[in-house]
C-alpha cells in the first residue's frame, strides 16, 4: 500500500479537496448554466443533454465508489450490480407501489445500504483480497437474481415504461430539468462526502489507509470504519441507479454486470483516487470517451474499442499517475500560477 | 444410488478444471503477491486460440484427433508466450506499488483482454470438441463418459508434475523461497524476477488447459469464463491462499456440491446457493481449510 497512500498524501495538500464545500456550489451553479441556456435557446442536441445527465449521475456513483477506494483502500467488484439493485428498487417502487419519486429515490439508496452492510459484515473482518472475491460473487449472484426473479424485474426483457420523476406536481420530462435535478443531487451528495471526509470518521479512514497497524493502536476500530465506508458508498450507488432508472425509463439485467463495475473503478482510479472533483473528472471521462472515439477513422471500426482504451488507460495512470489526472492539472495549474508570479 | 454416483463423478470432473484454474491464481498470488482477476480472461483467449487453430487446421489435416492435439499445444505455446508477455509488460512495472495497486492492474487486464477477444473473435458463440470423442456407454446402470474420465485423469497428472516441480525440485525451492520472502529470497541469489515471470507463465498454460477442457460444456464465447472463474476463486477462499493442496481439494469440493445442488435442489439458482456457501466459508474459516491465519509484524 505503501507507495499509493505516500503519493496520495503529498498530493493532497495541494489538492482541490482543501478547498470550502462552497465551491462545489459554485462549480454546480456554473454547469447549471448550460441546461438553463439550453432551455431558453437550444443550442445542444438532445443527445448532448443526455451525455450530460449520464456524466452527473456516474458521478455520483464514482464519488460512493471513490469512498470506499479511496479512504478505506478496499476495492469492490459488486458496485454495478448495487447500482442496478437501486434502479430496480426505485422502478418497482414507483410503477407498483405508486411511491413518490423522492421516497424511492431514498429507498434506492438505504436498500442497497442495508445489503452492504450485511455482506461487510462478513467479509471485512478479514484481508483486502477477500473483499473483492466476495463483491465479485454478488456482482454475478444479484445479476442473476435480476434475470431469474421476473415478478420484481421482469427478466431479460426489462423494466420498461418506468415513470418520469415529478416532485410536487413538478415532471422532469425534458432533459434540461432533469440535468438541473440530478445536477442539484450530486452537489448536495458532494458536500455530504467533504463533510463526511473531514469528520471524525473520515480522519479515521485516512489514517487506517495510511496504516492499519498505527490506527490499530490509537484505538481506531478497523472493523467498524471499514463497515461505514462500505455502506456509505452502496447507499450513494444506490442513489446513482435510482437516477439512472428514471432518465432512460428502461433498465435490463446486462447493464448491471461486472464490466459497469470495472467501469466505475476506472473512473475513480484514472479520475483521482481520494478526491472529490477526482470521482467527477473520471467519471466524465469514461462518459465522454465513447463519443470522443465515434469520430476517430481509424479506431472506430473496432468494437469495443472503448472498453480497451479504458483498460489502457487505467493501467497506465495507475503506474505512472497514482494519484490520478486531476492532481496532474492541479500541479500543472500551480506550476504556471507560479511562474507567472516570479516573471511578475 | 447411480443418479448420485453420475453427480459425484461430474462434479469431480469439473471441480478438477476448478482446482487447476484456481491454483494457477494461488501460484500467482503467492510468488508476486498479486490477485490475478484477469486469469479467467487469460484462459478465454487461449481457448478461442485453440478453437481458431483446430477450426482453420481442420481444412488441412482433417477433423481427426492429430489436428486437436496440435490446436492444443499450439494454444499452451500462445498461453506461455501471452503469460510471459502479461508479467513483462504490466506486472513488472509495477512491482514496487502498491498491493491494491497491482490488483487494479489485473482488473485493467480485464478490459483489455475481453476487448480485444470481442474485437477480434465477435460475440458469437462456438461449440468445441471433446478432447475424447469416443460416445458414452452403460456398465449396469453407471453412464461412463470416457471424456471425464481424461480430463481427471489429465489434471492429475497435470497437479502431480506441478506438485513433484515445487516440492522436489531447485526450482520448486526457488518458487517457495520467493513466495515466503521476495527480498530475503533475492539476496540468497534467487533469481526472483525469472521466478515470477515462471509463475505466471505456469498460471496461464493452467488457467488454458482448464478453458480448453471446459470449452466442450460451455462453448467458445467471450464470456465463457465468467462462471469457472468466481468458482475457482470460490476454490482458492475455500482452501486458502496459503497452501497449494487447498485450492485442489476446494475445487473438488465445488464441482462436487455444485453439480449436486444443480441436479437435487435447483439448477437454476446453484451459483447463487454456491455463492451463499462462499459466505458460510468466510463466516466460519476465513483463513480456509488448509490455511494458516497469517500475523503481520510491524
Amino acid at each position: 500500500m505503501a507507495g499509493l497512500n505516500s503519493d496520495i498524501k503529498t498530493a493532497s495538500k495541494s489538492s482541490i479537496l482543501k478547498r470550502r464545500p462552497g465551491s462545489y456550489v459554485i462549480v454546480g451553479m456554473i454547469f447549471l448554466l448550460i441546461p438553463i441556456i439550453n432551455l431558453i435557446n437550444p443550442i445542444f442536441a438532445h443527445s448532448t443533454m443526455t451525455l450530460l445527465n449520464r456524466v452527473v449521475i456516474f458521478s455520483i456513483a464514482a464519488l460512493g465508489f471513490n469512498i470506499l477506494l479511496g479512504y478505506s483502500g478496499q476495492v469492490s467488484l459488486g458496485h454495478g450490480a448495487f447500482m442496478g439493485l437501486g434502479a430496480y428498487i426505485s422502478a418497482y417502487l414507483t410503477m407498483r407501489l405508486e411511491l413518490p419519486f423522492l421516497l424511492a429515490l431514498f429507498l434506492a439508496g438505504v436498500i442497497p445500504m442495508i445489503l452492504g452492510i450485511g455482506l461487510g459484515l462478513v467479509a471485512l473482518r478479514l484481508e483486502r483480497l477477500y473483499l473483492a472475491i466476495a463483491t465479485l460473487g454478488l456482482g454475478v449472484t444479484i445479476q442473476h437474481v435480476f434475470l431469474e426473479w421476473t415478478e420484481f424485474t421482469n427478466g431479460h426483457a426489462g423494466l420498461r415504461r418506468i415513470p418520469i420523476p415529478s416532485i410536487l406536481g413538478f415532471s422532469f420530462r425534458q432533459r434540461e430539468y432533469y440535468l438541473i435535478m440530478s445536477t442539484i443531487i450530486l452537489v448536495c451528495l458532494a458536500i455530504f462526502a467533504y463533510n463526511f471526509i473531514h469528520s471524525k470518521t473520515g480522519r479515521a479512514l485516512v489514517a487506517m489507509r495510511d496504516s492499519e497497524h498505527a490506527s490499530q493502536a490509537m484505538g481506531i476500530s478497523l472493523f467498524r470504519y471499514k463497515l461505514i465506508a462500505f455502506s456509505l458508498s452502496t447507499f450513494y450507488v444506490g442513489i446513482a441507479g435510482s437516477l439512472y432508472a428514471h432518465l432512460f425509463r428502461y433498465i435490463e439485467p446486462g447493464t448491471w454486470g461486472a464490466e459497469l463495475s470495472l467501469d466505475l473503478l476506472a473512473m475513480v482510479v484514472i479520475g483521482g483516487i481520494a478526491s472529490i472533483g477526482g470521482s467527477i473528472v473520471g467519471a466524465a471521462f469514461i462518459q465522454v470517451l465513447p463519443r470522443v472515439m465515434q469520430n476517430v477513422p481509424l479506431l472506430r471500426g473496432i468494437s469495443n474499442i472503448n472498453f480497451i482504451l479504458t483498460g489502457i488507460a487505467l493501467i497506465l495512470v495507475i503506474i505512472y499517475f497514482p494519484q490520478g489526472i486531476i492532481r496532474q492539472f492541479v500541479k500543472l495549474w500551480n506550476k504556471l500560477t507560479y511562474k507567472k508570479s516570479v516573471s511578475k | 444410488m447411480t443418479t448420485f454416483l453420475q453427480n459425484v463423478i461430474a462434479g469431480i470432473e469439473t471441480g478438477s478444471l476448478y482446482a487447476l484454474a484456481a491454483l494457477g491464481v494461488v501460484l500467482i498470488y503467492r510468488v508476486s503477491s498479486v490477485t490475478n482477476f484477469a486469469q479467467g480472461e487469460m484462459a478465454m483467449l487461449s481457448s478461442f486460440v485453440a478453437y481458431t487453430l483446430w477450426k482453420n487446421l481442420s481444412f488441412i489435416m482433417g477433423g481427426g484427433d492429430l489436428t486437436y492435439i496440435v490446436a492444443f499445444i499450439g494454444a499452451l505455446i500462445f498461453a506461455m508466450l501471452f503469460g510471459y508477455l502479461v508479467e513483462r509488460i504490466f506486472i513488472r512495472p509495477a512491482l514496487r506499488g502498491s498491493l491494491v495497486g497491482k490488483m487494479i492492474i489485473t482488473l485493467g487486464l480485464i478490459m483489455i483482454v475481453n476487448g480485444t477477444a470481442r474485437a477480434i473473435f465477435g460475440t458469437d458463440t462456438h461449440a468445441m470438441r471433446r478432447a475424447i470423442t469416443r460416445p458414452s456407454f452403460y456398465i449396469g446402470n453407471l453412464l461412463i463418459r470416457p471424456n471425464a474420465y481424461f480430463i481427471i485423469f489429465l489434471t492429475l497428472i497435470i497437479m502431480f508434475i506441478l506438485f513433484y516441480l515445487i516440492r522436489n525440485t531447485i526450482f520448486g525451492v526457488a518458487i517457495r523461497a520467493t513466495a515466503e520472502n521476495e527480498t530475503t529470497a533475492r539476496l540468497m541469489g534467487i533469481p526472483t524476477k525469472k521466478i515470477s515471470s515462471a509463475s505466471w507463465i505456469i498460471a496461464t498454460v493452467l488457467g488454458a488447459i482448464a478453458g480448453i477442457l471446459i470449452a466442450p460444456a460451455t462453448n467458445v464465447h467471450t464470456n465463457m469464463m465468467a462462471d469457472v472463474h468466481l468458482k475457482s476463486f470460490i476454490a482458492a477462499v475455500l482452501g486458502g491462499f496459503t497452501s497449494f493442496v487447498g485450492p485442489v481439494i476446494g475445487g473438488l469440493i465445488i464441482g462436487i456440491m455444485d453439480n449436486l445442488v444443480g441436479y437435487y435442489i435447483s439448477s437454476k439458482w446453484r451459483t447463487v446457493i454456491v455463492y451463499g456457501f462462499l459466505i458460510l466459508i468466510l463466516v466460519i474459516k476465513p483463513a480456509g481449510l488448509f490455511g494458516k491465519v497469517t500475523r503481520k509484524k510491524v
